[in-house]
């Protein structure tokens, strides 16, 4: 389809291009509103674009994303501002003025061609790329994966031994597009005239805050997160989707999934991450799918699956994937000589309490909001709740506490991608009655 | 000089091409046989595209797409799947259906891309160059190529292929069914029929035959050359000519 | 294949150009002989190597070169066509040629980036590969970007909190809006309902404010006792009959909302059920409503009816349902023993699971059952086999509430049937794309929202009633409807072959073809998104899809084998 851009003169500033900021922008954009999405990290496409397939369909996250990536990228009313944040906003519903600060990228947009000459030569090493869970390293002059988009690397000015010490410069001699550029400085990019601001921040996770150590994470390397996990079976991840324990390269044949890591939990967050039983449910599926004698064991209190094609896909995990679900309290975890997991834990169904042993522990650790949400709260003047997601009142699930600022997804409360789809729009939707006057 | 195959690639736009980049992106190495064709859908490749491919010279055709479920325009590439198991049934006839191969490739399987087509090859450098390939094809067998590529074209392969999910999923109006297994034999016997049928055709060309002159040149049971000529009568595409003694001798229209 | 009537064309004459991409393709293979090798193919006037094609110097050449050679056809052999095709056709266009004249080869991505350790084979590839291109690109022809015109009207159907959201958006975005409700007032199951969670305020407070605000929207026009009728055209160009009493009501639509809701179960043959001491939490809002609820000893069963062989799935809303009512109890009488038998408490994120937690704290009674070993109803006891304690217990009750899930409308089918798109298993309309696209369906024009899609509370069904106004404002925004002209056409010059054999019909995803009056094929081109399975499937080769022709992919093709 081709958009024009309407002549609506007020514009929408979408805080956080994840899966929810891009559909705001998009949907935004396609009405022909002139939109401004900004977001902090180097590339766009938040949470979604580090999974590896996604339930209930199991289809391959990346091939459904990527249309969208781009689509945003190329999108003639939507200008997107990356290594961006808003850093001041003035007026009010209807007619906002947002001042963005746009870090350096060190490497020209539009001139890089993604050959990673830059990368290669970089004399930096080991620098953790989060997008992998930080289970790869990469130089400074880094992208967080090969389909990132924008497709433009970036000089880690954290690392970079030039832009530190002056001294180097490999990368400038190295690159044949001339796409190097040391010069560049922090830009502050006054938008003007903004009629309405989405706040899609998304979210970040327990392992961010928490050493999780109760669970044996960090202490012992056969137990990992999810997010670690669903990179590790990822066809385009560390391991190129061929599982193997971290400690000694063993294909896994049994697996313990724990459920609720720091949630539904009077000591941490005592809500719901929503997410965990259907991805828990799709990560053994994937995990099965490379290996057909694995045993999947998941450690539950509650199994959620509400969505559409939840319980089925819940039962299909039971039938055809090898995948036992055990309503469950943990108690604690630790390992043997070979560096197996042992579990220990109540069974709530016969009030047992059993022990068993794993190749594997996969920790389901909870959602939290995004750490950039308190700084972003300050900065719009809105309110959080007590868990610190964006506040927002049940029967107004899209407006913030400041009129004319509106939120979507997981910056609100944990959720899935359909519904962050579907809230994105309708905050979209809410912009647009400010943006055409209703 | 060792065999180097010429592969044909025929790849949708939205997930194995992007795979394909994606290989390149991660520095994949793999054989450098492969020739790509981009289509926006698996569910576009045209069986005539495949016949096509191994009459200039292929020695293996691939096609790729979307895994299923997966598909950008939802179910191209079930369709793709039906088309290419008809393309399969019809190379079997004439023992290249091994030198075909249907793939699904995600947009983020780079190194599968690279894995699919390093086996494939290797695969079809195991079976040497295809009889309807090199610098000296077999003629026979381009022949008979040339009658099946006919046969696939034909209204009648293609309305089987396009109707399959309504016949077998769908009631008509009298309320029945047809199962997968009374589809397939139809289908199975259709399949044979028409490549018979596209051998008439192509022997013929110019010339005038007698049933019994065609049962003895194709190997085919004279009755059952009968049979095909009454059916490509009625379908306009030949003619009794003259009539030799009595024998009817039979050209094209 | 079709003998096509060539309209006069002229000569085609294409131009080249093979990129360095710094040493990316230059450091593998020699771009100067490929650039060579391409003068020498047929048609090509023109070629030329260049350090980066997509720089600012390197697209300066390709319009230097258009101006210079007069070409009406470029190739560029670079990276690949999903990053940089848009940038190329741009440039061309600029130059005043149809951007559809326009061929990609990839000779970086799919060749020196793969091949590195066998350059010269990589250089034989990029050599074929842009034989294939050219050849392609010989056969390109022109194409235009198709225009339609958009009415900016909406229709949403149903008056429940998902369509009056949905309507009042619309409306308040400046669209005329007409609401369809078959029932004689709006809210739809608001008007069942007695308190809402989790805020516990009354539902009327939700409904009174949200018929004002629709009521009073001078945009808005509200059809009570209607129901839609009549459905034809397509997205932007829609003609409805709506059916109110002996009245038949014509509209000029753009878009479509589907927003008609749900229905409850009815447990007959479940736990006893009677209506009367054996309830449902519907039932039990009325008593609540009415304060004529005076029992004490109240027990209630989650999933009756719902997650079993024929019906699998979780109706998402009763787990909430339950716990307000047993508050809503609790707040009253503080001394009523609720006791809720569960399976799954079914309370995610943050605010439902602080209301979880409330429930327990006011000394509601939870206690998991077993599907396998569910509950037995006596007359005045219920017996359950708890797991935890290893035996069975007998709890009293003088009322038993039963929660009961959400079930597809009967009508629906109809409806479905009206707007061509599809219902999943359980009668639930379903989307395009589960993930992304929850709200659109795969015809374009037509978006859903609330529980016609699946069993939702009303916090979504207002997020969804505002997304399906977000989609369906995508188009109704504009006043007309251009889509890329790469689509399946029945061109004039094919209509002879074909033989009607509606395949492509079968097989189109999208329901963009069709017959009209005169039983002849007709491709709506607004709706084909140009996949090409109509084409490959053709029973007699009559559809041809546009830029992806048989003629060009058949050039390509012969180009591979070296023809």
């Amino acid at each position: 389809m081709v958009r024009k851009l309407g002549d609506n003169s007020k514009s929408v500033v979408v805080i956080g291009a994840g899966i929810a900021g891009i559909q705001a922008a998009l949907d935004l954009g396609d009405m022909g509103i002139k939109v401004y999405l900004v977001e902090k990290e180097p590339c766009i496409g938040g949470r979604m674009a580090q999974l590896d397939k996604t339930f209930p369909t199991l289809d391959c996250s990346i091939c459904i994303l990527a249309p969208k990536l781009s689509e945003c990228y190329r999108h003639p009313n939507i200008t997107l501002y990356t290594l961006a944040e808003v850093q001041k906003i003035e007026g009010s519903a209807g007619n906002f003025t947002v001042e963005v600060l746009k870090h350096p990228r060190y490497v020209k947009e539009g001139v890089c061609t993604n050959c990673g000459d830059c990368g290669s030569i970089c004399p930096v090493r080991g620098v953790p790329n989060f997008f992998d869970a930080d289970l790869v390293t990469q130089s400074a002059a880094q992208i967080a994966f090969p389909a990132a988009v924008p497709p433009v690397y970036r000089i880690n000015p954290d690392v970079c031994l030039y832009l530190n010490y002056g001294i180097c410069g490999l990368c400038y001699q190295n690159c044949g597009a001339d796409a190097i550029d040391f010069t560049q400085k922090e830009e502050v990019i006054p938008v003007e005239n903004v009629g309405a601001i989405i706040v899609a921040t998304g979210v970040d996770l327990a392992e961010n805050i928490h050493t999780l150590n109760v669970y044996g994470y960090q202490k012992y390397d056969n137990v990992v997160t999810a997010m670690e996990f669903e990179r590790l079976i990822c066809a385009s991840g560390p391991q190129q989707g061929h599982l193997k324990t971290l400690t000694d390269g063993r294909t896994p044949k049994k697996i313990a999934f724990l459920q609720c890591i720091d949630s539904r939990n009077d000591r941490t967050q005592d809500y719901c991450s929503s997410v965990c039983c259907m991805y828990t449910t799709k990560e053994a599926m994937v995990a099965y799918e490379h290996d057909n004698e694995l045993e999947s064991y998941v450690f539950y209190i509650d199994l959620r699956a509400g969505g559409k094609g939840f319980q089925k896909f819940l039962l299909r995990g039971a039938e055809e994937y090898n995948i036992k679900y055990i309503k469950s309290k943990i108690s604690h975890i630790e390992v043997d000589e070979n560096q197996s997991p042992i579990i220990t834990y109540e069974n709530l169904e016969s009030a047992e309490i059993k022990q068993m042993r794993f190749d594997l522990v996969v920790l389901a650790t909870c959602i939290i909001p995004s750490l950039s949400n308190e700084k972003i709260a300050k900065i719009l003047g809105i309110d959080l709740d007590k868990n610190r997601f964006i506040k927002t009142d049940p029967f107004f699930p899209i407006e913030s506490s400041v009129p004319g600022i509106y939120t979507c997804g997981c910056a609100r409360e944990p959720m899935d991608i359909p519904r962050s789809v579907a809230e994105a729009s309708g905050a979209a939707a809410r912009a647009a009655e400010l943006v055409k006057g209703g | 000089m060792s065999f180097e195959p010429k592969i044909l690639g025929f790849l949708c736009n939205w997930c194995s091409y992007a795979g394909a980049d994606l290989a390149g992106v991660s520095r994949v190495q793999y054989p450098p046989n492969i020739r790509v064709i981009r289509v926006m859908c698996s569910g576009r490749v045209d069986p005539a595209f495949i016949f096509k491919g191994f009459e200039v010279g292929a020695d293996g055709v691939i096609v790729m797409g979307c895994h299923i479920g997966d598909c950008h325009y939802l179910e191209g590439n079930y369709e793709a799947e039906k088309k290419f198991a008809m393309v399969q049934k019809f190379l079997k006839l004439i023992g290249m259906d091994n030198r075909i191969r249907l793939e699904w490739v995600s947009a983020s399987e780079g190194a599968r891309y690279g894995a699919v087509v390093t086996e494939f090859t290797e695969h079809i450098k195991s079976l040497g160059p295809a009889p309807t390939g090199s610098d000296n094809p077999d003629q026979t067998m381009l022949t008979k190529l040339k009658a099946i590529k006919v046969a696939a074209s034909g209204e009648r392969m293609r309305e089987l292929v396009g109707r399959q999910r309504k016949i077998t999923e769908e009631e008509n109006v009298y309320g029945e069914k047809t199962d997968m297994e009374t589809f397939l034999k139809i289908f199975n016997s259709a399949i044979v029929e028409e490549f018979e049928r596209a051998q008439i055709l192509i022997s013929l060309g110019e010339d005038r035959k007698s049933v019994k002159a065609l049962a003895v040149e194709l190997q085919i049971d004279p009755s059952i050359v009968l049979g095909h000529m009454t059916i490509l009568k009625a379908r306009g595409q030949v003619d009794f000519g003259e009539i030799v003694g009595i024998t009817p001798m039979f050209q094209r229209i | 294949m079709a003998k096509k009537e060539k309209k006069e064309e002229e000569e085609p004459r294409i131009g080249v150009f093979i990129c360095h991409c710094g040493s990316n393709i230059g450091g593998f293979i020699d771009c100067k002989e490929v650039a060579e090798r391409a003068k020498k193919l047929p048609h090509v006037v023109f070629t030329q190597d260049n350090l980066y094609t997509c720089s600012e110097t390197g697209l300066a050449a390709i319009k230097k070169g258009i101006r210079e050679h007069n070409l009406n056809r470029v190739v560029v052999a670079s990276c690949t066509p999903r990053t940089h095709e848009p940038l190329f056709r741009a440039c061309i266009e600029e130059e005043g040629l149809n951007p559809y004249l326009f061929n990609f080869v990839n000779i970086r991505d799919q060749d020196t980036w793969v091949h590195q350790k066998v350059p010269d084979k990589a250089f034989i590839k990029a050599n074929d590969v842009v034989r294939m291109g050219v050849a392609k690109a010989e056969k390109l022809e022109p194409l235009d970007k198709i225009i339609v015109d958009v009415t900016p009207t909406a229709l949403v159907i149903g008056g429940g909190v998902a369509g009056m959201t949905a309507a009042l958006n619309l409306s308040n975005q400046g669209f005329e809006t007409h609401l369809v409700e078959k029932d004689n007032r709006l809210g739809g199951r608001l008007n069942g309902l007695y308190k809402l969670f989790p805020k516990d305020q009354e539902s009327s407070e939700l409904l009174d404010a949200l018929k004002k605000k629709v009521e009073n929207n001078p945009r808005l026009k509200v059809y009570t006792s209607a129901t839609v009728k009549n459905i034809e055209g397509f997205v932007g160009n829609y003609e409805i009959e709506v059916e109110q009493g002996k009245n038949i009501i014509p509209l000029k639509i753009g878009c479509i909302i589907v927003a008609v809701g749900t229905s409850l179960f009815t447990p007959e043959g479940y736990y006893g059920y009677d209506g009367e001491k054996r309830i449902t939490q519907s039932q039990l809002e009325v008593k609540l409503k009415s304060g004529t609820l005076n029992e004490n000893e109240i027990v209630m069963i989650q999933c009756v009816g719902a997650r079993i062989e024929e019906r699998k799935y979780c109706s998402n809303v009763c787990c909430m349902t339950a716990l307000k009512n047993a508050l809503i109890i609790k707040e009253k009488n503080p001394n009523t023993h609720i006791t809720i038998l569960f399976r799954d408490l079914y309370t995610p994120g943050s605010y439902y699971e602080e209301y979880y937690r409330k429930a327990r704290e006011k000394g509601i009674v939870f206690i998991y059952y077993n599907p396998e070993k569910a509950p037995k109803v006596e007359k005045d006891t219920i017996k359950v086999f708890n797991e935890y304690i290893g035996e069975e217990i007998s709890i009293p009750y003088d009322l038993l509430v039963l929660s009961v899930p959400l079930v597809a409308n009967a009508e629906n089918k109809a409806l479905a049937q009206m707007l061509k798109v599809p219902l999943e298993e359980n009668g639930f309309f379903l989307e395009a794309h589960v993930k992304l696209r929850p709200m659109d369906f795969a015809t374009d024009g037509v978006y859903l929202s609330g529980s016609a899609k699946w069993p939702v509370d009303i916090t979504e069904s207002i997020t969804q009633g505002y997304a399906a106004a977000s989609r369906a404002s995508t188009i109704l925004s504009h006043n007309t409807l251009e889509v890329e002209g790469a689509t399946s056409s029945l061109p004039e010059y094919n209509k002879a072959l074909c033989t009607g054999c509606e395949v492509c019909i079968t097989v189109c995803p999208y329901k963009a073809i069709s017959k009209n009056e005169d039983d002849e094929i007709v491709i709506t081109q607004v709706l084909c998104k140009g996949c090409g399975v109509c084409g490959a499937t053709c029973s007699n080769h009559a559809i041809v899809i546009r830029h992806f022709t048989d003629e060009q992919i058949m050039a390509e093709i012969d180009a591979f084998g070296g023809k």
